[in-house]
């Protein structure tokens, strides 16, 4: 069972295991093949660590589709939607098909992110009141047919409050069993907090990403949300720490990733960089995995993706920045 | 060969110095990638520092195909294909035909004539030796195995010739990116990274999971209710989520059926549950007036328009309503007939 590919990395060595594809995995239930992964990496030395980036093969889809994950993270403003955005549209790009619901019913940006904020006629307040389908609802991004956004409000109307948490997995049960099949993936933008939004997004939801940034406040968040989530049942969570800065990280001005790491003690999904980049392509409405050459920040998304289809976690971090060697040869570095 | 360098510093320095400091210098394709080859870092050196001088590639259609490009500088690759070997020669044609700047640039350096004439040397023996070189490079395509793969008789990415071939798009084919064949460091836009093992065991996840489990005792409510509403009869109060009055969600109450809600959700196709209730109430409403007119016993004209518009509103609402809403969302079909929908079907 225990398969070992050749690995993808980017921030990261990672080497996987393929953990049996039931997404409701206990901690006890996926234990061996994770032992077996920890055990297997101190047999070899962290320089042997594996870190090919691995684009000349298509990642395998791992678990039972379709894939129901929640992006949260408690604090607001961490990047829950930058991560569904540029992992949903690196999904996609895969080759998977995906429906990302902006479950953020105050504070709606998905859209924004996605440059699709003009096509967005329907949400599913509309198809809850039977003004359109739910088919009708979904917005096609044109760059990606196989990437399509469903929000839940529009800014001044409101998720209907008597039907609580039901309505959206309604919508995910629909999506399930639609005519034109169902797809691998179901991203769910989850707003900040922990109230009637928080429960809402995560309702439906089978695993999740958190999302935090290397700072004390958002771990805190990061932290009581992934209590909550454990208590309703969601055991498969892995965290994306955002936001990273090596350059602090090695001044001891940061927390590193593996501090974090020691601080959740949850599996670790991805790690990306602090990038101008981000901030330049939710600007243009143009997410990051799209840019050509990719900007940094993009890869890591790219790589978080790649890991979320194979349920993979990382099994080593880029945690130090050396000066590079100047030889003769190398003049462009600068 | 470090006089050649000099002299290859002498003449950006020395004859491009006077007075056009902030000029851009642009060079032909080859004649920058071979100096650049040739003379590393002390030409690019003396470009950046000295004057001020930036060196740029003046064509940029090879970029993307067979080299690397570090930081704006440039290195040659010389696995180049076929095509760009066309390329560069016909740059190079262009380079011998056409160079007046050069020409220019070296009858007003009066200075040293070594070196300019080390420099036409140098220029010529370079472009000797890379017409040689592509030439061969050339000779050695001809034939092979990736000539079929260009002419698809063969599937490269099976047989692991050309790994710019892949099937979806590659997403990780980044110049900016290195790797070091032990794989033990990374190189990323000029830094570089060593990589930590990630330490996390099972044993820990599990501690982690057995005080969150302490720490946070939680069940996630399955009913909003508006605070200072009475709980209803039928629910468990621990399941119910109070929702301050002044929260988004609290300022929505529904009138709608919950069956309702479910089945509109679930709705495959045909036309919206709410879209066919408004239709209907217009069209009893049409059909009421109509037999009124009836009764009253108006001309036959009349009662015929009120037919035909009762026929196409529904008509309307029953095919074109489901695809005008889509064609909104979706940009898919084309704008027909559903600029005739009544307005207050688009209204809805
Ligand atoms: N890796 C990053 N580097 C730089 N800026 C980032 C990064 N991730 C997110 N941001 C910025 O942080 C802000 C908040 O991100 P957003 O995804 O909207 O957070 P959330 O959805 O969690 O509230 C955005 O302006 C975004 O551009
Ligand atoms: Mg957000």
């Amino acid at each position: 069972m225990a398969c070992r590919l050749p690995t993808n990395s980017f921030l990261s060595a990672s080497s996987f295991v393929h953990v049996s594809p039931s997404s409701h995995s206990l901690p006890i239930a996926s234990s061996p093949t994770k032992t077996l992964s920890t055990a297997s990496f101190y047999r070899r030395r962290p320089n042997i660590t594996r870190a090919v980036l691995q684009w000349n093969r298509k990642p395998q889809l791992a678990g039972e589709t379709p894939r129901v994950v929640v992006i949260t993270s408690g604090k607001g403003g961490v990047g829950k939607t930058t991560t569904t955005a540029n992992i949903g549209l690196s999904l996609a790009r895969l080759g998977f098909s995906v429906v990302a619901i902006d479950a953020d019913v105050g504070l709606r940006n998905l859209d924004l992110l996605l440059g699709l904020e003009n096509r967005v006629n329907y949400t599913a307040v509309e198809v809850i009141n039977g003004d359109c389908r739910l088919d009708q609802a979904l917005v096609r991004d044109k760059r990606w047919p196989s990437f399509e956004l469903l929000c839940i409000s529009k800014p001044r109307s409101k998720l209907p409050l008597s039907f609580g948490s039901k309505a959206i997995t309604w919508l995910v049960d629909a999506l399930r069993s639609r005519t034109a099949g169902h797809p691998d993936f179901v991203l769910i933008d989850c707003p900040a907090g922990i109230d009637a939004g928080f429960i809402t997004a995560i309702a439906p939801a089978d695993e999740a990403v958190l999302v935090t940034t290397p700072d004390i406040t958002a771990l805190r968040d990061a932290d009581r949300v992934t209590g909550l989530l454990e208590c309703d049942g969601i055991r498969d969570i892995k965290m994306i720490v955002n936001r990273v800065r090596t350059d602090l990280i090695r001044g001891e001005d940061m927390m590193s990733v593996l501090d974090v790491q020691e601080m959740l003690g949850l599996p670790l999904l991805g790690v990306i960089p602090e990038d101008a980049e981000v901030i330049k392509s939710t600007n243009r409405g143009f997410p990051l995995v799209l840019n050509k050459p990719p900007a940094l920040a993009g890869l890591a998304f790219e790589q978080a993706a790649w890991r979320l289809v194979e349920q993979d976690s990382m099994t080593a971090v880029m945690v130090e920045e050396e000066p590079k060697k100047r030889g003769f040869f190398s003049f462009f570095g600068g | 060969m470090s006089y050649i360098f000099n002299a290859l510093s002498l003449f950006p320095t020395q004859s491009l110095s006077n007075g056009n400091g902030g000029r851009e210098f642009k060079v032909g394709n080859v004649a920058n990638l071979e100096v650049l080859w040739f003379s590393k870092c002390r030409l690019r050196w003396s470009f950046r520092k000295a004057c001020g001088f930036r060196v740029k590639s003046a064509d940029n259609s090879i970029d993307s195909t067979g080299r690397e490009q570090v930081e704006g500088g440039v290195r040659v690759d010389f696995s180049t294909k076929a095509l760009e070997s066309d390329k560069m020669a016909g740059s190079l044609h262009w380079r011998i035909n056409d160079p007046p700047s050069f020409v220019v640039l070296v009858k007003r350096n009066a200075g040293s004539k070594y070196a300019v004439g080390f420099y036409i040397a140098l220029t010529i023996v370079l472009i000797v030796a890379k017409q040689i070189l592509s030439k061969r490079k050339i000779q050695t395509r001809h034939g092979s195995v990736a000539e079929l793969v260009k002419r698809g008789q063969l599937r490269s990415n099976r047989r692991g010739i050309s790994k710019l071939d892949l099937k979806y798009e590659d997403p990780f084919n980044n110049p900016q990116v290195k790797i070091e064949k032990n794989n033990s460091k990374i190189e990323m836009c000029g830094k570089v990274y060593r990589l930590a093992p990630v330490t996390l065991t099972q044993e820990q996840q599990l501690t982690h999971l057995q005080r969150r489990s302490r720490a946070y005792q939680w069940k996630r409510p399955t009913i909003f209710l508006k605070e200072g509403d009475l709980v209803p009869p039928n629910v468990d109060p621990d399941t119910v989520r109070w929702i301050p009055a002044n929260h988004p969600f609290a300022t929505t109450a529904t009138e709608l059926d919950e069956n309702l809600a479910q089945n509109n959700v679930f709705q495959k196709d045909g036309v919206p549950f709410r879209v066919r209730a408004e239709h209907e109430a217009l069209q009893k409403k049409l059909e009421a007036l109509q037999s009124a007119q009836n009764e009253i016993g108006i001309n036959q004209n009349n009662i015929h328009e009120w037919e035909r518009s009762a026929e196409r509103s529904s008509k309307l609402n029953e095919q074109v309503e489901p695809s005008a809403s889509l064609e909104k969302q979706n940009d898919e079909f084309s704008s027909t007939g559903n600029k005739n929908l009544p307005d207050k079907l688009d209204k809805l």
